[in-house]
Formats: C-alpha cells, sequence, structure tokens
C-alpha cells in the first residue's frame, strides 16, 4: 500500500522535459512509481485533476536559521511550495558559536533579519556550540528541509573572538579556521557564505569583511576537499567591484574546483547596463570552466518608509527632508502646525500629491488602522476628503508617525528586461531573502510570482523551464542529493499547484513572531499540497504538523 | 570607505566631474537609494549608487534641500566633504 498516491496530474518533473499526464506514488518518504492509472491502494488519495505535480521548490538564499529554532515550516515559505531551503547566507549561520559570543551575533542577525530581541531569548533554547549541535537542535522540530550554510562571520568570531572584528587573521588563526570549517562540512553544512557588504547594528563590518584574501583561499581549499558551495554577497551596489569579485570566484571556483554564487543582482532602467554586464562576465568565466552562480530574485522591489526616519523617498520634495530631520518630538511639532503642513503639501504639486503620492500603499506598522492597511493612500484621502500629501501628513500624526507607506515596484520591476535573464540558463533564480528585513518588507511569495509574471503574462518561461529552473538545477548547483527531481527512488519532495493561478498573495503585516513582532508575509496562491520527504505537510490552507522535514544530503 | 583626502584640492577637481542626474530607486533592503549619473571630464556617463544614509548625508552636506539641487555639483567637491560611512 502506498503512502500517498497522487491522481491525474500533469506531471512535471523537473527535468524540463515536457509535462505528461500520470500518477505519482509516494510510500517510504521516496518516490514509488510514476506512470498512467497507477494500481494499488494508497493511505491517502490526492486528487489532482486540472494540476501540476512538481519536485519540491528550493529556496537557496534564506535567512530562517532563527526562526526554524520555533517555526519548523518557515511560514510561509512552505505553502508557497519551497520543500528545501538553504539558510546561513551572507556570513551569518547561528552556528558555530560559543555562549559567551551569543550577545554580539544576536546584533548581526537583528540588523539583517530585523527579528525582535524575544525571538533570540524567548522563543527557544540555545542548547549547542559547535554546527553538528546546531543541526541536532534544528533536526527535531523540522517540516522542510534544510541545507544549512556555515557562516564565514561565525567561523571567525570562534577562532578570533572580538579581534574577528577587527583585523586581518595570522596564519595559526586561518589553519584553525580550517579546522573548525572542516568539521562544520562534515557535520552537513552545504558550504560556505561569506559578505563584502554587511554590518553589525552598529554599522561596523561584519568579521568576514576582514578577511583577506589569503584567508578566503584557505577555507576554499577546504570547501574543495567536500566539493561544497562558496556563498558571497558583493559589493552590488558598484558593478565594477562585482565584475572583480566575479573573477576572484571564478580564480577560487577553478583552483579549488567549487561551485560558487553570489547575490543579489538586479536590473534597474536607471543603471541599464548593470546587470548586462554582470552577467557577461559570468558567461565569460563560465567558458573557462568557473562555476559562478549569479542569484536574481524575481520580484520588484518596493521603497517603503514611516516618517520615523528621514527617506530618500522625499528627496523629490524640497521642504520635507529638512522637517524629517527634526527630532522626533519637533518633528511632530512641525508637520502639526498648518503653515508648515500647508509648505509641504505645496511641494507635492498643484494637485497636492495626487500624482506624487495618490498611489502609495498603506503597509502597516505598529500603529496602522486596519481599515487603512492595505490600501492606497488616493483612496484613503477621498474617505477623508483630503488630498493625499494632507493624508500622509496628518494619518502620520494621529499615530505618532508609525504608519509605514509602500511605493511598489520602484527597482527590478521592468519584466520585458528581467525575464530573458531568469531565462538565461547561466542565472540562478535565488536571492529571496526569505526570512530576512521581516519587518520592512516580504520576502515570501517569489516562486508564485515566478509563474504568474514570466510564464504565464511574459511568456518567457515555459512552465516546465521554470519548474526545472527552481528545482533540479538548484538542486545541481548546490548538490544536494536526490532532490530536485521526480523520479522512482528520489525523496518524495512534491508540489501541487494550479498552473492557471499560482501566484503571490497581496503583502500584510502580520504579528506572529516573537512577543507579538511585526512582519510582512504573503500568503500562496494557486497552491494545493505540499508534500515533503513522503508526508502531506501543507494542504489547501492547513499545515499538517508533520515533522518530515530533515537536513539536506549532499553528493 | 574614506572620502578623497584632505590633500586633494576640491577647487581644483571641481570641473572634473558633475552630477547630471539625480533619481530615486528602489534598494534592495526597502530603503530608497540615490542614483547619481556622473559626468566625467572625458564625458562619459556613469551611474553611481548610494544606499539611503549615505545619500542622504551627501545631500546634508551639499545643502542641496532636493534632487534638483544636486545638478550640476561638482561630484569630487561633495565626495570630498561627504563623511561615508562603511557600507
Amino acid at each position: 500500500m502506498y503512502d500517498i498516491l497522487i491522481k491525474g496530474g500533469l506531471v512535471v518533473d523537473g527535468s524540463g522535459a515536457p509535462g505528461y499526464a500520470a500518477d505519482v506514488a509516494v510510500k517510504d518518504g521516496r518516490i514509488a512509481g510514476i506512470g498512467p492509472d497507477l494500481a494499488g491502494e494508497a493511505r491517502r488519495v490526492v486528487q489532482a485533476s486540472g494540476r501540476v505535480v512538481a519536485p519540491g521548490f528550493i529556496d537557496p538564499h534564506t535567512h530562517f536559521d532563527v526562526q526554524l529554532l520555533w517555526d519548523g515550516a518557515a511560514r510561509p515559505a512552505l505553502e508557497h511550495g519551497i520543500t528545501s531551503i538553504v539558510p546561513g547566507n551572507c556570513s551569518l549561520s547561528l552556528a558555530p558559536l560559543r555562549a559567551g559570543d551569543r550577545k554580539a551575533l544576536i546584533g548581526m542577525f537583528q540588523q539583517i533579519e530585523e527579528l525582535p530581541p524575544e525571538a533570540f531569548t524567548q522563543a527557544f533554547e540555545w542548547t549547542w556550540e559547535d554546527f553538528a549541535g546546531y543541526r541536532t537542535a534544528l533536526e527535531k522540530n523540522l517540516s522542510i528541509n534544510v541545507a544549512p550554510l556555515v557562516g564565514h562571520s561565525v567561523i571567525r568570531i570562534w577562532v578570533m573572538g572580538a579581534e574577528a572584528q577587527q583585523r586581518a587573521a595570522r596564519p595559526d588563526e586561518i589553519a584553525a579556521m580550517q579546522v573548525l570549517l572542516r568539521e562544520c562540512l562534515e557535520a552537513g553544512a552545504v558550504g560556505l557564505s561569506t559578505s563584502f557588504v554587511d554590518v553589525d547594528e552598529n554599522a561596523r563590518p561584519v568579521p568576514s569583511r576582514f578577511a583577506q584574501f589569503a584567508e578566503l583561499d584557505a577555507l576554499c581549499a577546504v570547501l574543495g576537499e567536500f566539493g561544497r558551495m562558496l556563498q558571497i554577497v558583493p559589493e552590488f551596489y558598484d558593478t565594477d567591484i562585482t565584475i572583480a569579485r566575479i573573477d576572484q570566484l571564478a580564480e577560487l571556483s577553478l583552483k579549488h574546483n567549487i561551485p560558487t554564487t553570489f547575490s543579489p543582482v538586479f536590473d534597474s532602467h536607471l543603471t541599464p547596463n548593470n546587470a548586462p554586464r554582470t552577467l557577461a562576465r559570468v558567461a565569460e568565466q563560465f567558458a573557462r570552466g568557473a562555476r559562478v552562480w549569479p542569484q536574481m530574485q524575481t520580484r520588484p522591489i518596493d521603497i517603503s518608509f514611516s516618517l520615523l526616519r528621514p527617506s530618500l523617498f522625499f528627496a523629490r520634495f524640497p521642504s520635507w527632508l529638512k522637517v524629517l530631520r527634526l527630532p522626533l518630538g519637533e518633528r511632530i511639532a512641525a508637520l502639526s502646525d498648518p503653515a508648515t503642513i500647508d509648505r509641504l503639501v505645496a511641494d507635492t504639486g498643484p494637485d497636492e500629491g495626487v500624482q506624487a503620492m495618490g498611489y502609495l500603499i498603506v503597509r502597516g506598522g505598529d500603529q496602522a488602522p486596519a481599515s487603512t492597511v492595505g490600501r492606497t493612500l488616493g483612496e484613503i484621502a477621498d474617505e477623508r476628503g483630503e488630498t493625499p500629501a494632507r493624508t500622509l501628513i496628518n494619518l502620520s500624526v494621529e499615530h505618532g508617525l508609525d504608519i509605514a507607506f509602500l511605493a511598489a515596484n520602484r527597482g527590478h520591476d521592468l519584466t520585458e528586461r528581467i525575464g530573458p535573464m531568469l531565462a538565461n540558463p547561466l542565472v540562478h533564480i535565488g536571492a529571496s531573502d526569505g526570512g530576512a528585513h521581516i519587518a520592512s518588507f516580504a520576502t515570501y511569495g517569489d516562486t508564485g510570482y515566478l509563474f504568474s509574471e514570466f510564464v504565464r503574462k511574459a511568456g518567457v518561461l515555459t512552465l516546465e523551464g521554470a519548474v526545472k529552473k527552481i528545482t533540479s538545477e538548484t538542486a545541481e548547483i548546490w548538490g544536494l542529493k536526490d532532490r530536485g527531481t521526480l523520479r522512482e527512488g528520489l525523496a518524495a519532495d512534491i508540489v501541487v499547484f494550479d498552473p492557471d493561478t499560482i501566484a503571490r498573495g497581496e503583502e500584510r503585516p502580520v504579528f506572529d513572531m516573537p512577543g507579538d513582532g511585526l512582519r510582512y508575509i504573503r500568503d500562496s496562491v494557486g497552491v494545493d499540497t505540499v508534500v515533503v520527504n513522503g508526508e502531506v505537510a501543507w494542504s489547501k490552507g492547513e499545515y499538517s504538523g508533520s515533522r518530515s522535514g530533515a537536513i539536506c544530503g549532499l553528493n | 570607505m574614506s572620502a578623497l583626502g584632505p590633500a586633494i584640492a576640491a577647487e581644483t577637481l571641481a570641473a572634473d566631474a558633475v552630477i547630471v542626474g539625480a533619481e530615486i530607486a528602489a534598494g534592495h533592503d526597502g530603503s530608497a537609494e540615490l542614483v547619481l549619473q556622473i559626468q566625467y571630464e572625458n564625458g562619459v556617463v556613469a551611474p553611481v549608487v548610494l544606499d539611503q544614509d549615505t545619500g542622504l548625508e551627501l545631500m546634508r552636506a551639499c545643502g542641496a534641500a532636493s534632487l534638483p539641487g544636486l545638478i550640476g555639483r561638482s561630484w569630487r567637491e561633495i565626495f570630498a566633504r561627504t563623511p561615508l560611512k562603511e557600507h
């Protein structure tokens, strides 16, 4: 008897081959059969008529490290069809880490992830110091598969203590880092992450940024013993430096026979040559035999701001920044002063912000009235009998300035340019940042957006091509054993979805972080069922509570 | 990252590179970024992308109330007196 029989779906197996009608049987965590009208009984039958049956999606760039300790499903990633994630990016992981160094690392994590302090003090118990211990702690609670990177910054902290954030390492320290990295890889780390841009909560460079090339080279030599991945964040705001990093990665890849990956790569109409130049250099290095995978996200980038601090969003309006730079009390007083308001409003044009601000969306903030969230400023202004600029000011002042606004799709938003890049065989779809920046914007639903925008709307990718991009290609790039393809004998990570409706839901604020902390999420749309290692983990809006997730085995 | 050293006379370089465009774009962390178009002495125009904090500091340093106030300014002069933070 099968555990699960998925009947009547269109099997898109992740290879890129055309989909075909077939049933999929699952037993003992593995795919037990694929074929038309499979015979045999099953404990659970999933009707998939009109649906696609595909390998579970793999997200190669996340920061779910902390969340996984109280939420083994990495919600809401799982319900979007993601069955495997890679945390530990950007030089930061939760292990190896001595107890005395936790405070320093928490600051760095909070800077990137924006998790509330309670996430580190109330939501879980620190039971580990080494990577194997962290793995053990994770494995108790997983509903999703995890391929964790080990962070270069924490390796430095372990070996050098506070000096990790002050200086280059001595040869003996580099040797100690090599030993430590080897232990982490033996304990299941999928690779090493490092960063050339990230900062801690005090705007100090994270420890990895103090490493000289010899240190990175030595660590890559250890990666080479295992054939594991080096992930980096280059100086992505400067294309020339990014290209230099690509060259550096290529040398490391060739010398140590390792895969490397970097992110993010963004496209902008303001800097239209940047992404093409970056990808051209990648192509040159692949032609030499190097493996330097650029990660590109599917979703556009939004600008998020409130009047609690100055935002460059207001740099177009002459009077605004001066007011927004005032200390909070004086700022609120100024924003309550009729003459100042008139001046600010006048700056936004004769229509008082209808064009310049009416499209803004009230996205949340701790004090945002529920009746305003998700609506445009223009709509709310009409309802209040005001103009958008006046409503932005008045609504903010009425709630202590803690109202967050969103200017949607202000970067990486030109589908006609980004689509062909995503379809490029050398571009690795990823960089979702899932679990990071949680109080600024939602990092979930990029896979749904891939299908809705680039398969259905733009037609730049076929259904099969899109599935391949986020399943078998990802598994192959990262060396994930037995995942990413629907084939008999492989791990039964499966997503059943409606190809006509799969998408990302609207962004919405929720207060489900420890300490009732705020984050923004997107619900899945068009995903019916998600199977992880042969157990239904999510179906039709409900998490099953299964604990079938695992640390990914590696090739 | 450090600014140009004081040994470089801003006046000497003022004509070398000029801001000819300034726009706001979305940064990867959800904040706004300042995208400047700089025209260099050889005529080449190329972008420089500054994160929000650096962009705000630059505008403050050169006394620009808004984006149009940046146009025509000497890039090197502004750069020399803007205390850029570590990224």
